[in-house]
């Protein structure tokens, strides 16, 4: 690997000082003078009709400033998905129906949180009790009750941006059946396949929701200005841009007279990136009232309303020769989106999305549902599709070389896709370090020496150990609004820089590797590089914080901007220099020299302070990306075509489990993640992220789950969804492939979201490993595996 | 009309009288009156350990602390850790570790360090991570806070 | 959630305190608040005062004299856990309260509240707003239960670390009201039922001052299991309190087996002294023990873990519990 100055660095965050002492603000800090309170309504039924609100009681409420039902909001309506198959089903306050406990009914504005919440609990509701259904298999029978058959325009929100205005006669009309989103992938011929296999083996899987956690509750501010026009807003988001034409289309107002301004983010995970009702919500209340408002959401209703990870039944058929190489495989998935969309239709294309960079395999069936149902509404969690489906795939895969006597490691090895190879779908596999992957990951498990020394331990033992292993893939950025990244590096008269991007830190580190790409190829040091984010008036147009883009794509519109700006340093510097072609000089810590004479240089600061002086060019790079640059549009959900990603990130996951046979418990003993990230910006930062996916993917495997019951969740609190504490930290190690990926800034691609999604599969394998034991739906509680072990073990 | 009550405490080294509502949370009067807002709510019922704060040198969470019991005490939260631009060696090693990642559980996480190294400069392993149990970090996998507060007690038996 | 509005007492005397009770209205005693104050942010309970023991210095620290020892109410768990006295004779307090809540709980959390708290409940412990989903159950001031279904009943669990211990240590606690003071044992202050698990609860205006334990035998063994899912902030899905007793051959003299988290209040097995007195404890006996028991509790799903799976794990926790004791681990 090319040793740089700055990048690939474990260099500490520049965002670390702020937030270790406390001064870092976030959303839930802002606080404006004369600022309200708004506290949201909600649905205690998952599915019913509005007969009447009565707020009288609640407008008396000395402090109340304001009440705003969804009569008042009739016509407002956004969603994640917005095109004319699926156009947008959600409304920021509910108009005469309820589809789920805790569906937003009416907002109150108060001039402090405990009278709005006071008036909350005096408006008064007449629902009329409608019939609901709660399983997705049962909603999608004829006859189920009918969750939206609304007849909803086929407009889109995109439809400025040239993508798909109109349905295509034929399109069946969505929601029938309550199917809220389909999609059918092909190719190869899967029943001949089958036809040739010499063994065949079909398994289903099932995974209950979970919840992203972040730590800091989902909150926004507003403020309108009455007298420019201007809305500014404080939101604790993943995607400003994002955010910013969400609120425009509803509210009706310019982009350009929207601002969102920089915060801190809490914590993300996939569950800030939809426009939620209390945004709209605060934004339309400081319009109506005149005064700032702020929203902040309690844990329970972070819990209840901001998304969920979608639960789904995972029905797997593989063909394989004896030699385990796999001819066919027919997948079917169904997911429970809730009582809205949210991202139902993306992920039962992600599941394909995530699914056949892996294996290579010539005949291949894909059929994806997503359901409504009165459920909570589910989107992205970090994965986005890849836990469930990464989960159910390497389940499979393991029992089938089991079945055949084959050793997994081998069996994914000899199938696993290359780099070269180009998918199905056109996407090219410019980099894939996958066999490096697993290799490292079996090896740094002990895969070969403790699979065999746990198999033939005594059989009898409380505690017996095993070890698993699993591989996921990931994007590096796709395409959506706002379709591509840019970036502004302006240089000041000192030699130092500012980077303005719009991409979010959530947490991931993407103001530090951020900088250290504009440090790197600028020639300065990253002290040099001041950061100005998450503001839209201020910094240019840029994807946001998911899809795993902000590496890859926001790094490469960065390292444009830094190249950009180090060009026109250097021409001021060649002629102090008196050099010819700029091309003969090199930058480090901010100075010029001619590389054929190092003595002699001159420093960023003269060399602006002369292009200023001679030109009046004060130096100000531009750059930008495009998540693909094959394509300009986002490929279709429905049939699996078009481009999905410049490059795909590749994981190798492997665990030791310690399982007491006694009580069911499982404990996680060792995770071990090998990752391909292209290459890593800041090693330590990238170990973060690592250790922050196997934990996460290790709580989805063996304890959290969100506990519904007629579509009341009962464990909406810390206490009962049970996320992993320090005591339950594996010892975990992690690798880093280095496949430089050539698109990717200085080789960089995704890592952060991928490698939640292998450690579940490896913990289900290692459980079998270790007690013989298969549990084929997540998580695996004590409860769950107790019972199989006594079955089998007694 | 709420109650009110006049409490007489030191935070972060500085005397204080305040008057407060009686059924409001420490936290609450942390954040809101007197705008020490690195003391954050992440659950607002005891679970998560992100408002912690030091009372008499014992972290306990904030927000399930009535405020008027805080009468008589000494407050100490992270704005008092170091003088304003300054970092505090524990705040250094958390960012050098990579401890810090979306920075939510940060303030509450080093609070509970500083108490566990003022009381046991060289804990190990089992006890940092019981030390650190009541504090919920959903980015890191404390992994990288564990070995954080292992380099600091580490350079505290030097 | 904000706090509902309440006044606030402060007495700095016993007697005070004891007038507060008097007061017309309905108020709540707090200790450390760890327990109230969530349940009031959930308005499980609108007192109309809250009295705080805070300023009363008789409420506070650990005694102990020859006989016994005495932890006045206000006694934080912390300071308990820090005790080197409870350590050493009173083993099994010492390990309960370390295992109770997490750290941050624990040093403010006291021995008094852990006594009093609540039993809880999936569909009770839970905000105003989730539980206007259903009918108020039977707790809530409803009529149906909804875990059992059954009227004027209620199935909510006894989770507190610490009283299954001191029931098994022979605890009594004395108790101060309006009618004056008196002393009872510990067992006697549970009433074994969902809504109102305790005397206090059930109406008794009383104060729970002090609790005291005699100091066992040298002999007497004792320990606490405590299963839980995960090793810190989770209440107990079920524990267990052992004292035992040998003879010099290491005979069963006596055992006490007490259980939190399995029904309404603490719950006593009594019939290990019978089965085991006078045995050594052959691990095969001690199986036989910990099936009997826990065949004889009946959790219900009054938690998102299944009754069938805390049987389970009761037999495995009773088993280790006893041999740990008897020094067979
Ligand atoms: C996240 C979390 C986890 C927890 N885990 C556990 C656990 O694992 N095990 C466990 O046992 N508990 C647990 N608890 C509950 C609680 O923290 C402890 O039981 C604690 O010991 C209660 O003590 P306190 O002083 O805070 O009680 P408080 O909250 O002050 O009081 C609790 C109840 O007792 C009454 N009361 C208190 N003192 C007296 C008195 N002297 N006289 C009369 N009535 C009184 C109060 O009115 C109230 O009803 C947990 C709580 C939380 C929030
Ligand atoms: S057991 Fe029944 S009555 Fe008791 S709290 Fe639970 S639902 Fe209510
Ligand atoms: S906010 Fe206080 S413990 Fe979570
Ligand atoms: S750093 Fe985000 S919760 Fe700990």
């Amino acid at each position: 690997m090319k040793e740089y100055k700055i990048v690939g660095k474990g260099l500490p965050r520049v965002d670390g000082p702020a937030k270790a002492t406390g001064k870092a603000g976030y959303t839930v800090d802002v606080h404006l003078p004369g600022m309200l309170y708004g506290k949201i309504l909600r649905s205690p039924y998952p599915h019913a009709r509005i007969i009447s609100i009565d707020t009288g009681e609640a407008e008396k409420l000395p402090g109340v400033k304001g009440i705003v039902t969804g009569k008042e909001l009739h016509n407002v309506r956004y969603a994640f998905v917005d095109t004319p198959r699926y156009p947008a089903d959600e409304q920021p306050l509910a108009v005469d129906r309820v589809r789920y406990i805790g569906d937003e009914v009416a907002v109150v504005a108060a001039e402090s949180e405990a009278i709005a919440e006071k008036a909350v609990e005096l408006i008064k509701v007449e629902y009329e009790i409608l019939p609901p259904v709660f399983k997705a298999e049962e909603a999608m029978k004829e006859g189920a009750p009918l969750i939206h058959d609304e007849q909803l325009e086929g407009t889109s929100s995109w439809e400025q941006w040239g993508v798909a205005q109109k349905k295509k006669s034929g399109e069946a009309k969505s929601g029938a059946n309550n199917i809220s989103g389909h999609s059918r992938v092909s190719y190869g011929d899967v029943e001949q396949g089958f036809k040739e296999a010499d063994y065949i083996r079909e398994d289903v899987f099932d995974l209950k929701a979970t919840a992203h956690c972040p730590m800091e509750p989902h909150a926004a501010v507003a403020n309108f200005d009455a007298v420019s026009g201007t809305l500014h807003v404080w939101l604790s988001t993943q995607g400003i841009f994002l955010k910013r034409f969400f609120l425009s289309k509803t509210l009706k107002i310019p982009t350009a007279k929207i601002r969102v301004h920089h915060t801190y983010v809490g914590g993300a995970f996939g569950g800030k990136i939809d426009l939620f009702p209390y945004e709209y919500c605060a934004a339309y209340l400081a319009m109506k009232i005149k005064r700032p408002v702020k929203i902040e959401l309690d844990r329970e209703e972070v819990f209840m309303t901001t998304r969920q990870r979608h639960p789904m039944t995972i029905t797997v058929k593989t063909g394989l020769k004896k030699d385990g190489a796999i001819l066919a495989q027919d997948i079917r998935v169904i997911a429970d989106n809730g009582g809205y969309r949210g991202s139902g239709p993306v992920v039962v294309f992600l599941c394909h999305g995530f699914s056949y960079p892996i294996y290579n395999i010539p005949n291949y069936r894909y059929e994806g549902f997503s359901v409504y149902t009165n459920n909570p509404i589910r989107g992205p969690q970090r994965g986005h599709g890849a836990p469930q489906i990464r989960f159910s795939l390497d389940s499979h895969i393991d029992l089938i070389a089991r079945d055949l006597g084959l050793d997994p490691v081998e069996m994914m090895l000899k199938n696993v896709r290359v780099q070269g190879d180009v998918l199905p779908n056109g996407d090219v596999l410019n980099s894939c370090g996958l066999s490096e992957c697993i290799e490292g990951a079996a090896r740094a498990i002990g895969w070969k020496e403790k699979r065999r020394q746990f198999s033939t331990a005594e059989g009898d033992g409380r505690y017996r150990r095993g070890v698993g292993i699993s591989v996921c893939s990931m994007f590096s950025g796709a395409m959506y609004y706002p379709f591509a990244s840019s970036a502004v590096v302006k240089l000041h008269d000192d030699g130092s820089a500012t980077l303005f991007t719009g991409a979010q830190d959530i947490g991931q580190g993407s103001y530090t590797t951020l900088s250290q790409v504009l440090a790197e190829e600028l020639g300065i040091c990253l002290e040099d590089v001041h950061v100005v984010a998450g503001d839209t008036d201020l910094c240019p147009i840029d994807l946001g914080s998911f899809l795993s883009g902000t590496a890859l794509v926001t790094g490469s519109a960065v390292k444009m901007a830094a190249a950009d700006a180090r060009r026109q340093v250097l021409e001021g510097a060649a002629e102090l220099l008196g050099v010819d072609d700029i091309n003969e000089l090199d930058t480090r810590e901010k100075k010029i020299f001619a590389r054929k004479e190092p003595e002699r240089y001159v420093t960023f600061q003269q060399a602006i302070q002369t292009g200023v002086l001679r030109k009046g060019n004060p130096v100000i790079g531009i750059g930008y990306y495009k998540g693909y640059d094959k394509t300009d549009r986002y490929p279709s959900l429905a049939k699996g075509k078009g481009l999905f990603t410049g490059a795909y990130g590749f994981a190798a996951q492997a665990a030791e489990v310690e399982v007491d046979t006694w009580t069911g418990k499982v404990r996680l003993v060792k995770a071990v993640t090998f990752h391909d990230c292209g290459y890593p910006l800041n090693k330590t930062i990238v170990e973060g992220q690592i250790h922050g996916c196997a934990s996460m993917g290790a709580g989805q495997a063996l304890s959290e789950e969100i506990y519904l019951q007629k579509g009341q969740l009962f464990n909406p609190s810390f206490l009962t969804y049970r996320l992993p504490i320090s005591t339950d930290t594996p010892e975990s190690v992690e690798g880093i492939v280095a496949s430089l990926e050539p698109s990717g800034p200085f080789g960089a691609k995704e890592v952060g979201e991928g490698s939640v999604a292998g450690i579940l599969g490896a913990i289900a394998n290692a459980v079998h490993d270790a007690t013989g034991v298969r549990i084929k739906s997540l998580p695996i509680t004590p409860d769950k595996l107790l019972p199989a072990l006594l079955e089998v073990l007694v | 009309m709420m109650m009110k009550k006049n409490i007489h405490l030191e935070i972060n080294g500085e005397i204080k009288d305040l008057t407060v509502d009686v059924n409001r949370t420490l936290l609450e009067v942390l954040r809101e009156d007197l705008n020490l807002t690195g003391t954050k709510k992440g659950c607002n019922q005891g679970e998560c350990g992100a408002c912690t704060v030091l009372l008499d040198g014992k972290p306990v969470s904030s927000c399930s602390l009535l405020a008027v019991k805080a009468d008589g005490k000494s407050i100490f939260t992270v704005e008092g850790l170091a003088p304003e631009g300054q970092l505090h060696p524990i705040q250094q090693t958390f960012n050098e570790k990579g401890a810090i990642q979306c920075g939510f559980c940060t303030p509450g996480m080093i609070l509970v360090t500083k108490q566990l190294l003022d009381s046991n400069p060289s804990p190990d392993e089992q006890e940092i991570k019981e030390a650190i149990s009541g504090n919920i970090c959903r980015c890191t996998g404390y992994v990288q806070i564990i070995d954080a507060i292992k380099a600091l007690s580490d350079v505290t038996k030097k | 959630m904000h706090l509902p509005e309440f006044n606030y007492y402060e007495p700095h005397s016993l007697d005070e305190a004891v007038e507060c009770l008097n007061e017309g209205q309905r108020g709540a005693v707090v200790a450390g608040g760890t327990d109230l104050v969530v349940a009031l942010k959930q308005r499980l309970q609108k007192p109309g005062f809250l009295l705080s023991l805070d300023k009363i210095p008789s409420l506070k620290g650990i005694k102990s004299s020859n006989e016994f020892l005495s932890l006045g109410a206000m006694t934080t768990l912390e300071e308990i856990i820090k005790s080197s006295l409870i350590k050493e004779r009173f083993p099994a307090l010492s390990k309960a309260a370390r295992e109770v809540g997490s750290p941050l709980l624990r040093n403010i959390a006291t021995i008094g509240g852990n006594i009093c708290l609540n039993s809880r409940c999936r569909f009770y412990n839970q905000s105003a707003f989730w539980r206007s989903a259903n009918d108020l159950c039977y707790k809530a001031g409803g009529i149906t239960c909804h875990v059992t279904k059954r009227k004027n009943y209620c199935a909510s669990t006894f989770c507190a670390d610490i009283p299954p211990v001191l029931l098994a240590y022979g605890a009594v606690v004395k108790l101060v009201g309006p009618q004056g003071e008196r002393t009872i044992m510990l067992k006697d202050f549970y009433t074994g039922e969902g809504r109102f698990p305790n005397e206090i609860m059930a109406g008794s205006r009383e104060i729970l001052t002090e609790v005291t334990i005699p100091f066992p035998p040298a002999e007497l063994k004792s320990t606490y299991y405590k299963f839980r899912l995960r090793d810190s902030i989770d209440f107990p899905l079920i524990g267990v309190a052992v004292a035992f007793e040998a003879d010099e051959k290491g005979r069963c003299k006596g055992i006490r087996l007490v259980f939190t988290g399995v029904g309404s209040g603490p719950f006593e097995f009594r019939h290990a002294g019978e089965m085991l007195s006078g045995s050594e404890l052959k691990e095969e006996l001690v199986a036989q023990v910990a099936e009997r028991a826990a065949g004889e509790i009946h959790p219900l799903k009054t938690d998102l873990i299944s009754p069938r799976y805390k049987r389970e794990v009761a037999k495995v926790i009773i088993k280790e519990a006893i041999m740990e004791a008897g020094g067979g681990r």
